[in-house]
């Protein structure tokens, strides 16, 4: 099998060194103030190879201010910037630079038509992973550029600019850390909750295996995330060549269509 | 001109949305529109209620705003070109396809940038501005201060909601329903998990995220010296009587602010009318700071419902008003009639008839037709609601 090259989106320095030589493999790093629903994210200093900035903030006014200084203060190793804010297309579309730019326009990027819309202005677009396997190979076969797959990792599944646990806390004179699992009570499923000043993240509790779409064509990178994997969990995901489908069976939505009008569901 | 513009499910809400004072009010068809579960309206009903609108020299606007799938592609051109030769007033999209699908088709449609997008800077802003967007729906987690910059680097027309349900997630970014109910939240399938209730932790209270609802009553003026072109009543699922109730007040709100007659007593009157008919509690949310924990829940949906919806007025024959009823009532019951151009009547019930004309004691059923002997002759769709506030106590 022949694999896409991987864009690992890291939480540990440590995992980065151990893996840097592998040619295949373009760390991305979630960058301080302007990524949410990270345990850990990273200075411009911290980073010392080469590697994609990712900044999924959705920015106010004066947070896109200080953005556009950042942007121009980026040093050459910083070869590409995976954004989910129309802001930053903009600035970047205003204010040409060299970085590789790809949009990741959390849950929105669902058809080729958007996705071919979007390619006008930028290199890649990370095609949305709330799509099933079906949906993923048309917009494959109809899109004018490679595309970026989400192929790994637990999935951002809810982004609040509440601080949710924060007022939690308050309201109840409790200290439960920024970090916390969440059980529903009707259906007993399990979530996982961040909180950092700037909001608060949802994400599924298990993986979303999608190791499947390794070797599809028209992709530019498959997407990795290692945010509450263990530094040895990546790297069987990275060096594994059958699909772990034992180990990570959760499929998130990717085999059945969702539900649009209860009604049409119920005939 | 200040826009108020009222949401509608069906026909019937969208009159009395434009009776009690809308400006412009907006729908969904039945394909391509969140809230998939309000009744919506057939092509044939479009047509009818752009024509309603028309004709009283009001605005009407379509939401296309789910987000696509590649199987909604195939007939979005062919239902734009619809809505165009109809003459729907614009859409209000978040797509980008759907823009692409306007501007490369040159179809006639003004387009409005839906909340979904969840526009919170003027560089994004600008860049839908460049694509043809006429107007931008803020996101409702816009500050004062984000507002007054974004009209002041980009001119665009924005429309900020004022008044209901909130999302506790940036709209767009949320796909609890889809995860945990397999119902689509950005197609309009939303099962609104946010108001459900979880364990955290190994915590024994409760954790909840739901948020208290908007209303922002009390800074309308400031959002119109800011730049807000177009108030947003959200709740395209609501009532008659919300729909009515909540109109009529921000009318007479935004109307002595324009002639300079606003009183605070008018203020917190209005804002006891609508806190009380939209069962939920409600604040400013992201206008003046960052919501803290007094602007959630924490066990979940708390609505408080009430009855307070009495009847609809039908029409008034030999000085009698016919009423069908919505909830119990009966003699000596102090209620008050508020509608389409009239200040509220207070009124004690004297005497109920049933269509026979035979005196009765109360009225019990809903949807049954009574008359009253109401002094003064009421517009046809007015309502009677009980009496619990007076403004006689806000002076």
């Amino acid at each position: 099998m022949t694999k896409n090259n991987i864009l690992l989106l890291v939480q540990d320095l440590n995992l980065v060194s151990s893996l840097k030589k592998e040619n295949a493999i373009t760390f991305l790093f979630p960058i301080k103030d302007y990524a949410i629903g990270f345990p850990k994210t990273f200075s411009i200093d911290e980073i010392k190879e080469e590697a994609f900035i990712f900044v999924n903030r959705i920015m106010d006014n004066e947070t896109i201010a200080s953005f556009k200084s950042f942007l121009n203060e980026l040093p050459p190793h910083i070869k590409g910037i995976v954004f989910d804010d129309l802001g930053v297309l903009n600035i970047l579309i205003e204010h040409p630079h060299n970085l590789t730019k790809i949009l990741f326009l959390n849950h929105l990027n669902c058809n080729y038509e958007s996705i071919n819309a979007y390619l006008e202005y930028v290199d890649s677009v990370v095609v949305s992973p709330d799509l099933t396997f079906t949906e993923i190979d048309e917009i494959l076969l109809k899109s004018h550029k490679p595309l970026v797959l989400y192929t790994f990792g637990h999935v951002n599944i809810m982004y609040s600019r509440r601080t949710l646990l924060t007022n939690y806390n308050a309201h109840f004179n409790l200290k439960v850390p920024n970090q916390a699992t969440l059980e529903e009570e009707i259906t007993k499923q399990k979530l996982k909750i961040i909180e950092n000043p700037y909001g608060t993240v949802i994400y599924t509790a298990r993986p979303f295996n999608a190791l499947s779409l390794r070797a599809k064509p028209n992709v530019l990178y498959n997407l990795i995330n290692t945010v509450f994997l263990t530094n040895e969990e990546v790297k069987e995901i990275l060096t594994s060549e059958d699909n772990l489908e034992t180990k990570y069976p959760y499929k998130y939505l990717s085999m059945k269509n969702t539900i649009v009008k209860i009604k049409e569901e119920e005939k | 001109m200040i826009e108020l513009l009222a949401p509608a499910g069906n026909l019937e809400r969208l009159k009395i949305a434009y009776l009690y004072g809308a400006d412009a009010v907006y729908i969904g068809g039945y394909n391509y529109s969140l809230r998939a579960n309000a009744i919506n309206f057939s092509l044939a009903e479009l047509k009818e209620a752009v024509s309603f609108a028309h004709n009283l020299q009001k605005k009407i606007y379509v939401t296309v705003n789910i987000v696509l799938h590649n199987k909604e592609i195939e007939g979005l051109v062919p239902y734009l070109q619809e809505l165009a030769s109809i003459g729907v007033d614009a859409v209000i999209l978040s797509d980008i396809a759907v823009v692409k699908a306007i501007t490369k088709n040159k179809i006639n449609l003004e387009i409005h940038l839906s909340t979904q997008a969840s526009t919170l800077n003027y560089e994004a802003a600008l860049f839908y501005k460049k694509l043809g967007v006429k107007r931008i729906v803020l996101a409702r987690e816009a500050s004062r201060e984000d507002i007054k910059i974004i009209k002041e680097k980009t001119s665009l027309d924005l429309e900020a909601f004022i008044q209901g349900a909130m999302c506790t997630s940036f709209s767009g970014k949320c796909v609890l329903s889809n995860v945990t109910t397999n119902r689509d939240s950005n197609r309009g399938g939303c099962a609104q998990i946010c108001r459900w209730t979880f364990k955290i932790n190994d915590e024994k209270n409760v954790f909840s995220m739901t948020p208290k609802d908007l209303n922002m009553s009390r800074y309308l003026e400031d959002m119109m010296n800011i730049g807000i072109n177009s108030f947003k009543v959200e709740g395209r699922m609501r009532s008659i009587y919300y729909i009515a109730t909540v109109v009529y007040e921000y009318r007479k709100l935004i109307d002595k602010i324009l002639n300079s007659t606003i009183t605070e007593s008018d203020i917190l009157y209005s804002n006891d009318i609508i806190n009380r008919c939209a069962n939920r509690e409600s604040t400013p949310q992201f206008y003046d700071k960052l919501p803290t924990h007094n602007e959630q829940y924490y066990l979940g949906r708390e609505e408080i419902s009430n009855q307070d919806f009495l009847g609809l007025v039908l029409e008034t024959i030999d000085n009698k008003t016919l009423i069908e009823e919505r909830n119990f009532f009966k003699k000596g019951d102090e209620v008050e009639f508020f509608g389409p151009n009239i200040e509220p009547i207070s009124y004690k019930i004297n005497k109920i008839y049933n269509e026979n004309m035979e005196e009765i004691e109360v009225a019990r059923h809903p949807q049954m037709k009574v008359y009253l002997e109401v002094p003064t002759k009421l517009p046809n769709g007015s309502m009677m609601r009980l009496k619990v506030f007076d403004k006689k106590d806000y002076l």
